[in-house]
């Protein structure tokens, strides 16, 4: 057997010289062969450059999701620096004092469950690195969760895939705010409550977080506003399709108010 | 036939061969080619690889000594000699190898050895029409070639049978 196989290796292996020898002399002596092999060669090693990039792509693509998400970062803590300035030159004009703003840190989610009804994630970040409890974890689809707790190197935090979670939402951008809650059976599901009734709205508006809210700055695109009922006889209920996909999130923003133990003051 | 009778036939075949390249070409549809069946003769008993060397060496002198491109009829036979024992085999079953006999008409009928040869002739003349028009000609000249050239070189295979594997069993 291990005889049989040997022949055969020989077999193709003079085969092979065989034939490369007569493609060399083709290629030599011949205007029109030297130019078709030319080309032959080309488009093999074309082919052969073209998938090893490929492959090179594919085992770079964490490095490369990395490098995205930290443009990412960069980019949202410019946007927010822009709003804040935005915001102190409103202020100046009224001759009122300014206040506090929002600080940025970046995070990666290190596990996340979504197959409960109180689903959770755990970040790479600790105190050491800035974050504190009741901050607000976003990323560029979203809302995604709230900070819980903290230790020195690790955030557990409540995934806004968890039926205790609740966060204040806006229809449109002039409309009225309620509370977004998690649906409890979609991956990307989630109501809007405690809109009034005479709420007008179109089905395809988009949900924003309202700012309302100490967790989350406003206008964060949330999600799609669908179908809605009436609850009660008082208020409607809608529909919301989230832009957040629980399943691939990885790379995340940590929203930490910096008036936030200021507010918490006055609550009783 | 003795093994020297065989290999003097196949000499004196191989200067035909390069006097049918060289005198023999009234049309440019037709290629004229009696190396496949040449290469289809060869010994059973002869390893695939001593095979592929004789038919490589048979097109280079034909090349050489003919007005074509030199490595044209190499690179066209050497696939012919690495496929010959599978298509023996597909043809004529494993008997041919066990008994250790060589290839002829009169043992093994007239249709198999046409079936054989139209084989070998086939993809002695896709590689050499293919190479030879280097993707400079058009398909429909290659094709048109390709089927002009068959049958001719059918026949021509038939008679060059009868030089080579005429008196196996005698």
């Amino acid at each position: 057997m291990k005889q049989r196989a040997l022949t055969g290796w020989i077999n193709f292996a003079v085969f092979l010289v065989l034939e490369i020898a007569s493609l060399h002399m083709l290629k030599h002596n011949g205007d029109m062969q030297k130019a078709w092999l030319a080309r032959g060669s080309h488009w093999v090693m074309g082919s052969v450059w073209g998938t090893s990039q490929r492959i090179h792509d594919y085992f770079s693509l964490a490095a490369t999701n990395q490098q995205l998400s930290q443009e990412n970062f960069a980019l949202r803590e410019q946007l927010f620096q822009a709003q804040e300035k935005l915001q102190q030159l409103r202020v100046d004009s009224l001759q009122l004092v300014p206040r506090p703003g929002f600080s940025l840190i970046a995070a990666e989610v290190t596990k996340i469950s979504r197959n409960k009804q109180h689903n959770y994630l755990i970040l790479n970040r600790g105190y050491e690195d800035g974050i504190q409890e009741k901050s607000g974890i976003i990323s560029q689809n979203g809302v995604v969760g709230i900070v819980d707790a903290v230790s020195a190197h690790y955030s557990y935090a409540f995934s806004f895939q968890n039926s205790d979670i609740s966060i204040s939402a806006r229809l449109g951008s002039e409309g009225e705010s309620g509370l977004l809650v998690w649906d409890g059976i979609h991956t990307n599901g989630a109501v809007l409550k405690e809109i009034p009734l005479q709420q007008q709205y179109h089905p395809g508006d988009t949900v924003f977080t309202s700012g309302h809210s100490l967790l989350f700055p406003p206008d964060i695109p949330l999600g799609i506003a669908g179908s809605s009922k009436i609850v009660n006889g008082a208020t409607s209920e809608i529909e919301v399709r989230l832009f957040q996909d629980f399943s691939a999130v990885r790379y995340v923003t940590v929203v930490h108010n910096n008036a936030f133990d200021e507010i918490e003051e006055f609550e009783p | 036939m003795r093994k020297s009778g065989f290999w003097v036939a196949y000499s004196l075949l191989l200067v035909a061969q390069i006097l049918l390249s060289n005198y023999f070409r009234f049309t440019p549809y037709i290629t004229l080619s009696i190396l496949p069946v040449m290469v289809l003769c060869i010994s059973t008993r002869i390893q695939p690889y001593l095979c592929m060397l004789i038919a490589f060496f048979s097109g280079l002198i034909v090349d050489w000594l003919s007005e074509g491109v030199l490595g044209l009829n190499a690179f066209s036979l050497v696939p012919v000699a690495l496929l010959r024992n599978p298509v023996i085999h597909l043809v004529y079953g494993e008997g041919l190898f066990t008994r250790k006999e060589d290839f002829t008409v009169k043992s093994h009928g007239f249709a198999k050895v046409v079936m054989a040869i139209l084989m070998m002739q086939t993809l002695f003349l896709a590689l050499y029409i293919w190479a030879d028009g280097a993707g400079l000609r058009p398909f429909w000249f290659g094709l048109a070639r390709f089927f002009a050239s068959l049958p001719v070189g059918l026949a021509v295979s038939l008679m060059t049978l009868n030089v080579l594997a005429a008196d196996q069993h005698r």
